[in-house]
């Protein structure tokens, strides 16, 4: 094609694009999990898109190049932030051609900017050898319900500060969105209050899980992976399966994304249950209370509640 | 070694508090144009009651617009800089978590990434076309990369990737992008790597043979096709991924536009005596899992034989890609080919040939990974004492990847000079480690 033929046709594309007149507020959450609470404070005033897959691992994704079309059209990226992206969302948002959702833009929302706590954030030296450690914090944090109230608060201010015009909804919506999230939390933490100390000691494949051990006051006795990111070695698992029967951990979590060959010999080895939950929101089946909701349910079965 | 380490280290954490304290003037820009900060920075919400409407007619001094606009810079540096108070109303247990680790203040990404091979070859002259390629019996130093990169403002990103070998050091790419402009545009400018095809704009870490397509040595030169220049793409607005990128560059370099002026500089006298590289990509997205890739770009430049010769590079490469996106083994198979028609005016002659390669990838789990690769170049018409002879190239490679961060490669091939020249066998291991902070890789 021609030089001009291409100024011609840039020059129509920015015509196009000026005459794509705006009416709902256009969110891209790069999980299914902050997609649905998205969804929730946004309503009718939203539209969501969940840039992965709720099955895909959130650390693995690929860049697709659909990916860049959706970010282009998109007025408010929101991703889970703490590095949980770092492999693939940068260069979706350097190729999108939209400022706005970029590194700093008003557009772009890093999620754990809401939370009033994050766990296993370095002090000290941070070091590879210790596995793919996330410095800033553990990014798990959705599979706790009351962190995920704070984030629909951040949401809502969020929503609120770009489509000026419907503040106050977000702003209300969020706070009742808050309400529920917690209210799940509470009648989940308080099943859970009535298991012995034995009965909640749990191993977990990925280091996912700080938020929710801390929500339903559980202990981790060990993880599959001997570090974050690493796979399970003989010598490792055969030290995990010690401690399993020494603790008399009841149940091994893991996201179904995971490899599961090593964790179903490990629990059928220590008399546990494998318990496999999702890593994030069916969006559009599914609501974040349910989510939250199917896991506990899935691990208080598992515990022996 | 460990000096140059050290001394770039220091130079990050200077361009760190550059970073950092450039919100300061870089916030003042946008103010310039009042309209879009004044809807931008409505008054903070209260759940009560809608933002107060604003008042009516009366009219702004000049006076008053100076310290609004001072205001809104300011307001903006705050949030910007996290720290805006919360609105009242949503202020329900949340307080902004300070992370003291969180690297999003725009400071500089870099990794270091070396690559290393030990190789055996049947012959003293195998068919290993790039600049990196192990390409002798023995220990080769492959690169060792330092990749640096940032966002520098509001307005442009910063990317370098610079090459050590074990006696030099070679800007192999430094160039700057644009962020903010209009109508799906995007500038760089620079030295970088074309965008002819789609293993050229890539570097070996992201490669899934650790030597470079036989092809891209012959067609580009050894460190494939790259240069200084500027290029302009642009994302259409069309309903499925399209994008169309076009750039210029100088013709020079036996590296690096060996087809053009190559090792012979005839500098530049007009728009004709530059390399011109024009490519159109699309993507379909046939299901969440499966995908494809396809690329269709051309060369077009003056090459060294004199009397205004020209050359002209056409390619097209499809890269098909099956990743379930509902595996827990997280296995990806991949299929990519790139196929390339070159023509060449020289004296008294039009010298054609057609090169590819075509490879497949299978990604058994994180940590192993397989490929199959077969190569071939041949000549169609013309006298060229360069490639008289077909060539062609087989090979197969085995990854483990102990992490994210690691990997081990063995890979053997068998190589076809053509003519009555033996078969070149040929075996390698070669390792790479990436440290520090290396970005996302594209799809």
């Amino acid at each position: 094609m021609s030089f001009t033929g291409v100024i011609v046709l840039a020059l129509l594309g920015v015509l196009a694009s000026v005459g794509d007149a705006k009416a709902k507020v256009r969110v891209a959450a790069t999980t299914g999990t902050l997609a649905a609470i998205a969804g929730d404070v946004g309503g009718e005033l939203v539209e969501v898109t969940a840039l992965s897959a709720p099955t895909e691992d959130p650390h693995y994704v690929d860049a697709r190049p659909n990916l860049v079309l959706t970010l282009n059209h998109t007025d408010l990226l929101v991703a889970t932030g703490l590095e949980l992206e770092v492999g693939w969302l940068p260069n979706l948002q350097k190729s999108a051609r939209n400022p706005e959702i970029g590194p700093g833009g008003r557009g772009y929302y890093e999620a754990h900017t809401a939370l009033s706590h994050l766990a296993e954030v370095a002090t000290g030296r941070v070091d590879r050898a210790q596995g793919d450690i996330h410095a800033g914090g553990n990014p798990h944090y959705l599979y706790d319900p009351r962190a995920g109230a704070e984030v629909a608060i951040g949401l809502g201010t969020k929503l609120a500060e770009l489509d000026p015009a419907n503040a106050a909804t977000y702003v209300t919506r969020a706070q009742s969105v808050a309400a529920k999230y917690r209210s799940v939390g509470e009648t989940q933490r308080a099943r859970f209050a009535a298991l012995s100390a034995e009965q909640r000691r749990v191993v977990s494949y990925h280091a996912s899980w700080p938020y929710l051990l801390d929500w339903l006051a559980l202990e981790q006795v060990e993880t599959v992976e001997p570090k974050p990111g690493i796979a399970p070695s003989p010598a490792h698992v055969a030290t995990v399966l010690q401690r399993m029967r020494a603790t008399g951990a009841k149940a091994v979590l893991q996201e179904e994304f995971y490899p599961r060959g090593t964790s179903e010999k490990l629990s059928s080895l220590a008399g546990a249950k494998l318990v496999v939950v999702p890593g994030a929101v069916r969006f559009g089946t599914q609501t974040y209370p349910e989510f939250v909701g199917q896991i506990a349910e899935a691990l208080h079965a598992a515990l022996g509640g | 070694m460990f000096s140059l380490r050290v001394r770039g280290r220091g130079r990050t954490s200077a361009l760190g508090v550059l970073c950092l304290s450039s919100p300061a003037w870089a916030a003042d820009a946008p103010a310039s144009a009042p309209a879009a900060p004044v809807s931008a920075d409505a008054p903070a919400p209260t759940s009560d009651a809608p933002p107060p409407a604003p008042p009516a007619a009366a009219p702004v001094s000049e006076a008053e617009m100076r310290a609004l606009t001072e205001a809104l810079g300011a307001d903006a540096q705050a949030v910007q800089a996290g720290s805006a108070p919360a609105p009242a109303a949503a202020s329900g247990g949340a307080k902004p978590a300070a992370p003291a680790a969180a690297g999003n203040t725009g400071g500089l990404d870099l990794a270091l990434i070396l690559d290393v091979a030990g190789a055996w070859f049947s012959d003293d002259e195998p068919l290993q076309a790039g600049g990196h390629d192990p390409n002798h019996t023995g220990f080769t130093f492959q690169q060792l990369e330092l990749s640096a990169g940032a966002t520098v403002d509001p307005f442009f990103r910063f990317d370098t990737n610079i090459v050590f070998g074990l006696f030099g050091v070679e800007v192999e790419e430094a160039y700057g992008s644009t962020l903010a402009l209009p109508g799906n545009l995007q500038v760089r400018a620079g030295q970088f790597l074309t965008r002819f095809g789609r293993l050229n704009g890539t570097h070996p870490h992201a490669w899934s043979f650790a030597d470079q397509p036989l092809v891209n040595g012959r067609y580009f030169g050894s460190e494939g096709s790259r240069g200084l220049g500027a290029e302009l793409s642009w994302l259409s607005p069309l309903p499925w991924y399209v994008e169309l990128v076009g750039s210029a560059t100088e013709a020079a370099g036996e590296c690096c536009a060996r087809s053009f002026y190559g090792g012979d500089d005839l500098g530049v006298d007009g728009v004709g005596d530059l390399l011109y590289t024009t490519a159109l990509k699309q993507f379909f997205p046939f299901t969440g899992s499966a995908s494809l890739l396809w690329g269709l770009s051309a060369q077009f430049g003056p090459n060294a034989s004199g009397n205004g010769n020209r050359t002209e590079i056409y390619g097209t490469d499809l890269y098909l890609r099956f990743r379930p996106v509902d595996s827990s083994e997280r296995r990806a198979f991949s299929w990519q080919t790139e196929v390339m028609h070159r023509r060449r005016q020289v004296p008294h002659d039009v010298l054609t040939d057609l090169g590819g390669y075509t490879q497949v990838v299978a990604n058994w789990s994180p940590d192993w990974e397989t490929g199959l690769r077969a190569e071939r170049v041949l000549p169609l018409d013309g006298d060229d004492p360069e490639l008289a002879e077909p060539e062609a190239k087989y090979a197969a490679a085995v990854t483990w990847h102990p992490s994210h961060f690691s990997r081990l490669r063995l890979q053997t091939s068998v190589a076809d000079r053509g003519g009555a020249s033996d078969l070149v066998y040929g075996a390698l291991l070669a390792l790479e480690l990436v440290t520090g902070t290396h970005g996302a890789h594209a799809f």
